[in-house]
């Protein structure tokens, strides 16, 4: 079989790989040489396509990673650890790193390094494939390619919730009430920021009752900027649509279980992220 | 001292195995997990209400019932009931979870370790009759996946199920799709696992040993006819004596957690005692599953090993008789959904409250304490962490078995990746 392909899980919580195992359509159409979690092998071994997923934080996810890049043609960033660092980057918050490294003195295992990388922090990366995980469809898209699909702008529009007048005055918790199954959760107070979302995953968390985390990171016009202007992007659809304050929604929008995703693009980079590199 | 060190693979997250020895003797047998990320440490200060979707990301490959025990130890501390019809849609939920999770271990994991002299390096080398074996696990495996995606609403990371119930029902078409899906998977399953059974023969009798069987103490949330939902841990004695029975906020009387100096994961003990939890936990528990299909290979197991049995690679097979009975009970509950409320009110508090659910690799235990809604110690008690000294033990006995005073037999790197896949630990879990 032509065109082998690596998977290299620094890192993370084997979520992505657990997707790639789902979207079993690439079997029999190309080879898998690498990936530690369903296949043993001794060596790196080159490959077309290297896909990393999750984020630099021991001594010896960085030597893995500079040995295998070494080898592969393309690099595919896959999912949030990988790209910013994902859920594990909140370790790296003043408050918590103290402790996190005295606490973790342990001996004859590789190091924590002093502070958490994204992939493209230590070796190029050609492109990302975004998402916590990626949807199944996606990994194909990355594997294969096809330039007749098109992928959904924004996650609203795959959300397929309708808008109404409804202008709701305060937030409500994430996981507060009951939502109405139609209605677009903005109209009922939550705080989803499907609008500005990268599109693609087919909005499974808004269609099932729960607000848009950004998973997927920005949309296109927003992938090179910074998150500052993303935020303002969500500020003015919570303006437009409803009377919260704009303190309020500028308070929750800080919030760990968002700012786990919303600073995944032009705030990691140290090269320029393009929108045409973003699956 | 000569150390052989074993990376493994085939194994849910980063680890290795390393053996000393001093003049051909075996001194020690352990298991490193070498990756860390810290939740304990950056969840505090963190709103309560947003853990049941950060602690999923401890793993991609249990974040359900990661998920549904942060949900639950948050509910007893906001002293909320969830509905029963709530309750039954994260009962389809877990049931994904191990359909899911059993599939995988059974046929990615370990079925390429039997075939032949020395097994094979995955599952997509199968030959001959076999050659598709690999196309239809992952078609079982994915109805595992699909059910978590009809149940929790993403099929990783779910988000369906939040504090106090779930945010909407299940589409009525789904659930009917998957119903069929299921029926058609159920005897794909059963035929992968007999084939697994001969294979399993076939290393038995290659090998002349299934392992370290020492009588050992056992530990599961389970009782007949359950979906690994959770309730009260059991203990089981060497003697297949039930010995405990207690609530999750009580766990510290009876477990303690000690930490590994040469790893990243903690290890847990009972009284004192090692322990094991995982499939065979569960089956040494529960004599009888409560499907039919499941009790016809449990009888079979129990009248090939006796009840409780010990050696560890029956963990393997264990888990098969699991697929079989989740799959069953998946598909008798998908028959008829409840009606009813979905979603109890309640009011947040702070306080400190536990959660447990059984999951695949045995009690997994959440415990939170909130002051002003913020998280202020978090607390995962993971049960890969209750594996970690049964497994080292094991490790031994399969060092002792191939390590000669005057050579090393090479199948000890073979045996040392099947005691560990045994036990199918989950390392991103054990560390988090």
């Amino acid at each position: 079989m032509p065109n082998p392909f690596g998977v290299l899980q620094l890192s993370g919580c084997a979520g992505c790989e657990v997707a790639l195992l789902d979207a079993q359509e690439w079997i029999g159409q190309r080879r898998l040489a690498y990936m530690p979690l369903v296949l043993t092998a001794d060596e790196f071994p080159p490959v077309d396509t290297l896909l990393v997923s999750g984020a630099v934080r021991t001594d010896e996810d960085l030597y893995r990673l500079r040995a295998a890049s070494k080898r592969a043609g393309e690099l595919i960033a896959v999912g949030t650890c990988a790209i910013s660092g994902g859920v594990a980057n909140l370790g790296d918050r003043d408050e918590v790193r103290d402790l996190f490294f005295s606490a973790m003195e342990r001996r004859h295992v590789p190091r924590l390094l002093p502070k958490l990388r994204p992939v493209d922090a230590i070796v190029r990366v050609d492109r990302y494939l975004p998402g916590c995980p990626p949807m199944p469809h996606l990994f194909m898209l990355a594997l294969f390619g096809s330039p007749d699909t098109r992928l959904a702008a924004s996650v609203c529009i795959d959300c397929g919730r309708k808008k109404t007048k409804e202008r709701p005055t305060q937030l409500r918790g994430l996981q507060e009430g009951l939502p109405d199954p139609g209605i677009c959760l903005i109209n009922q107070g939550y705080l989803c920021i499907g609008a500005s979302t990268r599109g693609g995953c087919q909005a499974p968390c808004t269609k099932a009752g729960n607000p848009c985390v950004g998973c997927r990171g920005p949309s296109d016009s927003f992938i090179s900027r910074s998150s500052d202007e993303w935020f303002n992007a969500i500020r003015k659809v919570f303006l437009r649509m409803t009377d919260i304050p704009s303190e309020e929604i500028e308070r929750e929008l800080h919030a760990p279980h968002l700012s786990l995703f919303v600073f995944q693009f032009a705030d990691y980079t140290v090269t320029t992220r393009r929108p045409e590199q973003v699956l | 001292m000569p150390t052989l060190t074993f990376p493994l693979s085939r194994i849910e997250g980063h680890a290795q195995i390393i053996i000393k020895l001093t003049a051909g003797e075996v001194q020690h047998a352990t298991l490193q997990a070498t990756e860390l990320r810290g939740f304990e440490y950056f969840l505090q200060g963190v709103p309560a209400e947003q853990l049941p979707i950060i602690v999923a990301r401890i793993c991609g490959v249990c974040s359900t019932a990661h998920h549904l025990a942060a949900i639950k130890a948050l509910e007893a501390i906001y002293q909320v009931e969830p509905p029963p019809a709530a309750v039954y849609i994260r009962e389809l939920l877990m049931l994904g979870q191990l359909i899911q999770n059993q599939a995988t271990s059974l046929f990615l994991f370990t079925m390429p370790d039997f075939p032949g002299s020395e097994g094979l390096p995955s599952m997509f080398e199968f030959g001959g009759d076999d050659a598709n074996i690999a196309r239809r696990a992952l078609e079982v495996r994915r109805v595992g996946t699909e059910l978590i995606g009809l149940a929790g609403g993403q099929f990783i990371h779910p988000i369906r199920a939040v504090t106090g119930g779930v945010s909407s029902p299940l589409p009525e078409d789904g659930v009917r799709a998957l119903r069929e899906r299921i029926a058609s998977v159920l005897p794909l399953a059963c035929e992968l696992f007999e084939r697994y059974w001969e294979l399993f023969q076939g290393l038995h009798d290659r090998i002349g040993t299934l392992g370290d069987d020492t009588p050992s103490h056992y530990l599961a949330s389970v009782e007949e006819g359950h979906a690994y939902y959770g309730g009260n841990l059991r203990v089981l004695d060497p003697d297949g004596v039930e010995q405990a029975s207690f609530a999750p906020h009580e766990y510290q009387r009876y477990l303690t957690e000690q930490p590994v100096e040469n790893s990243y994961s903690n290890a847990t003990l009972f009284n004192g005692h090692v322990m094991r939890a995982n499939s065979l936990a569960r089956l040494n528990l529960l004599p009888r599953l409560g499907t039919p299909i499941a009790d016809i290979y449990m009888l079979r197991f129990q009248r090939e090993w006796g009840h409780p049995a010990h050696a560890i690679l029956l963990f393997d097979l264990a888990r098969g008789i699991e697929l079989v009975y989740c799959l069953e009970k998946a598909l008798e509950m998908l028959e008829h959904i409840p009606d009813g409320e979905i979603k109890a009110p309640y009011t947040p508090r702070d306080g400190e409250g536990c959660g447990v659910v059984e999951a695949p690799r045995g009690p997994l235990i959440h415990h939170f304490n909130v002051v002003n809604g913020l998280v202020e110690k978090a607390r995962f008690i993971i049960p890969t962490q209750h594996n970690i000294l049964a497994i080292e033990q094991a490790l031994m006995v399969a060092a002792r078995r191939y390590v000669h005073g005057d050579r090393i037999d090479l199948e000890l790197e073979r045996a040392v990746g099947r005691v560990v896949r045994a036990f199918d630990p989950c390392i991103s879990c054990a560390t988090h």
